[in-house]
């Protein structure tokens, strides 16, 4: 099931013709301009449900991006680290749905991956087009910094816990 | 005195719908389905390049993502009247078979099961004997003792641990589920390989329109180069990888899918006469098995059945401009021309002018606008779209294939033909078209090998792909039979760029607000004297409504305004 030990996948996730809420695959597209670990895996979710669940299966650490809809300030940045469904923000985006269910899914079947959900708060989910707001804009950098910070503390655990091995 | 009961949200995946219903005496009296979410993809979509259509529609929804973005290259296509290569509309069918297997089995055992099969009481079965039941419908090798009472364990964990994730909404206990403890479980049991197996079918996807979720598609062709001997092609080791795939869907629909589709309809013979709703039926067709042009030689034939009257199909025709209209009377848009007109979606207009009660509200008024969905009707009369019509379309056509699965059907569960206008007919209407899906997909795919084999390479025709070519404006309709129904899209193309764009999606035909006349769509005809025995649990109106697959992100064009989407069922005395 698990392809090897060390294997990470960011997902971004998010409807792209619904403004910030596609913020996701707005990450991907600039994660995928830049250099990353050959074990770091990008996939543009989009709003994939159902069909994330073989990507999910596959990777030993799943790192998600996502946006959500709660009262902290637009742009605030979270990271969460869901074992449950129920751990799930509850006012994900409209895909939140699928997301949730792949969850119990991983559950039942035994393949759930470590998971950490790196959630950015939205101030609406009525906008449309492809475009970011101004807020959003402004977290970009922060959050990839952090889901890069999130890839480095990942390897370092990761080569620690080999080196363990070995000795 | 009449109780309105509000179910919202309804469905189990993407997207927002409200059903409020008015019961008396333990039936529905009258019913009103309303989309409460709006998503403008026209507006979003006018002034692009009309080659990318594609692209945005097949992000409208990750459920059936990719018939958008064939609808999208088809109505480009006819626009520029662009005839695309065999081998293209060989690769389009292969992946919309898959796509149907796909959404279809999901539908089934991940959307609907749960409205039949009671998962709590699957703990009750004896696994010696839902082995031997299982042995008897089946040939399905996973149906010892042991994997059954190995299920029954993991879902123990499950429920103990009070982590019911997605069967933490059922209405377990509920007097309407009627299936022995076995038949629980072994649906239970299908449930999680359906899960496994869905991934795989999927891929298909992957291999032919380079990435899943939302593949690639092309006007003109399709964008997967075949090279038999290079890595990076379609080479012959992911042909075989693409034959053995449709393959073990076909083993999984017709060993694990049909027999279970047959042993809980045999259950609920019942609903063969509950849910009928309309008995108008609208296909438009698909599967073009010489050419999209060729409409006689679509598997899926067209076609318009009236008032139930198999022996009478009508021709159905997407660019008359008194065929199909779009009309807003009850619905939160407003036209030039008033609220009354009904548009041909080549003159579509998009407007929305939101008259409902301001959220959080209780309950809607129906005799205004009540909807984000507009109201579209042929020639004036109401139609059901998805799997019921096209099979009852394809058995009023007269077809073989059609008819020796729906006769083979009937005959085992003992039900006259009538029993099709049903709940129970639409539920089973979609495993049938499965089986002849699957089938179909093994004829495409030989084709396309007989093809590569006789040295036709070609994937795309891209002669009038330049916009120099283009004439200064242009027009063209693409029409699609998506999982859930008809489906087209429309096109204005001027001066290289969309002027115009209007979706016509399946869950608008069968969710909208009634019409100017009164006339009830597909959703609120079906509910009309449903028995609803608890209220509190209105299980009997989700199995119709869910019958009918109900997937929402691409029929409204936003979110409820408070952004809440809290399941939540409000009892209101009238």
């Amino acid at each position: 099931m698990i392809q090897n030990d060390n294997s990470i996948l960011v997902m971004g996730l998010g409807n792209y013709l619904m403004g910030d809420e596609g913020l996701g695959v707005h990450v991907i597209d600039v994660l995928l301009q830049e250099p990353l670990p050959g074990n770091v895996a990008l996939l543009d979710g989009g709003t994939g449900g159902f069909h994330l669940l073989g990507h999910l299966e596959q990777y030993h650490t799943v790192i998600v991006v996502d946006a959500t809809l709660d009262n902290n300030a637009p742009g605030t940045i979270r990271l969460i680290q869901p074992r449950f469904a129920s751990d799930f923000p509850r006012a994900m985006s409209t895909h939140d749905i699928g997301l949730k269910d792949m969850i119990t899914a991983l559950q039942f079947l035994d393949k759930m991956p470590k998971v950490f959900l790196f959630v950015v708060s939205i101030e609406s989910l009525q906008q449309q087009g492809t475009q970011l707001t101004p807020e959003i804009e402004a977290a970009m950098p922060e959050l990839l910094y952090k889901i890069h910070q999130q890839i480095a503390a990942l390897q370092y655990e990761q080569a620690r816990e080999l080196m363990l091995v070995e000795n | 005195m009449s109780k309105r009961i509000v179910v919202d949200p309804i469905t189990r995946i993407e997207g927002h719908l409200r059903v409020e219903a008015d019961i008396e005496n333990g039936q529905i009296k009258d019913a009103f389905s309303s989309g409460t979410m709006v998503r403008l993809l026209e507006e979003i979509l006018r002034g692009r390049d009309p080659r990318d259509a594609w692209a945005f529609v097949g992000r409208v929804c990750g459920v059936c993502t990719s018939v958008h973005s064939l609808t999208a290259v088809r109505c480009v296509e006819d626009a520029l009247d662009i005839t695309i290569p065999p081998n293209a509309e060989l690769v389009r069918n292969i992946m919309f078979c898959a796509q149907y297997m796909h959404d279809h089995v999901v539908h089934f055992y991940h959307l609907h099961a749960m409205d039949w099969v009671d998962v709590v009481n699957a703990l009750k079965a004896d696994p010696q004997k839902t082995s031997e039941l299982a042995q008897s419908i089946s040939h399905w090798p996973k149906s010892s003792p042991g994997y059954f009472s190995d299920i029954q364990t993991r879902i123990k964990k499950f429920v103990d641990s009070g982590q019911l994730g997605i069967f933490a909404n059922g209405y377990w206990g509920h007097p309407a589920y009627k299936l022995p403890a076995e038949v629980n479980l072994i649906g239970l049991a299908h449930y999680l390989e359906a899960l496994e197996w869905q991934k795989e079918i999927v891929k298909i996807h992957a291999i032919f329109g380079g990435k899943n979720p939302h593949p690639n598609y092309l006007v003109g062709g399709m964008a997967c180069a075949i090279s038999i001997d290079d890595v990076s092609g379609i080479n012959a080791e992911r042909l075989a990888y693409v034959g053995q795939l449709l393959q073990d869907g076909k083993n999984f629909i017709e060993q694990v899918y049909i027999p279970d589709l047959m042993a809980i309809a045999s259950f609920y013979k019942d609903w063969g006469a509950i849910g009928g709703g309309l008995g108008n039926y609208l296909v438009y067709g698909d599967l073009p098995a010489n050419g999209y042009k060729d409409t006689k030689n679509y598997k899926f034939p067209g076609g318009a059945i009236l008032n139930k009257d198999v022996s009478k199909v009508y021709d159905v025709d997407v660019r008359k401009d008194d065929e199909v209209q779009e009309f807003i009377s009850h619905s939160w848009y407003e036209y030039k021309e008033g609220k009354d007109v009904g548009l041909h979606p080549w003159k579509g207009e998009s407007k929305i002018n939101y008259t409902g009660p301001k959220p959080p509200f209780e309950n809607l008024d129906t005799t205004q606008a009540y909807s984000y969905l507009k109201t579209p009707r042929w020639k004036g009369n109401a139609m059901e779209v998805g799997p019921l019509a096209r099979v009852l379309v394809g058995y009023a056509r007269g077809r073989e294939d059609f008819k020796a699965v729906v006769d083979k059907a009937l005959k085992d569960l003992d039900v006259p033909i009538t029993a099709l206008f049903s709940t129970l007919g639409r539920t089973a209407a979609r495993g049938l078209e499965s089986v002849l899906v699957a089938q179909w997909a093994h004829e495409f795919y030989d084709q396309l090998l007989t093809n590569i084999k006789n040295g036709d390479t070609r994937m795309a025709e891209m002669s009038k792909f330049d916009p120099a070519t283009w004439p200064k404006t242009a027009q063209g309709v693409g029409h699609t039979e998506a999982p859930r129904g008809a489906l087209a899209h429309w096109i204005n193309i001027s001066d290289e760029k969309i002027a115009n764009y209007q979706l016509v999606v399946p869950t608008t035909w069968n969710a909208s607000p009634r019409d100017s006349k009164g006339q009830l769509s597909a959703y609120e005809s079906a509910l009309l004297g449903t028995p609803v025995a608890n209220e509190q649990q209105p299980l009997e109106i989700i199995r119709t409504i869910h019958s009918f697959d109900p997937c929402m992100a691409c029929s409204v064009h936003i979110y409820d305004e408070e952004g809440k989407h809290i399941s939540r069922i409000g009892i209101l005395e009238n």
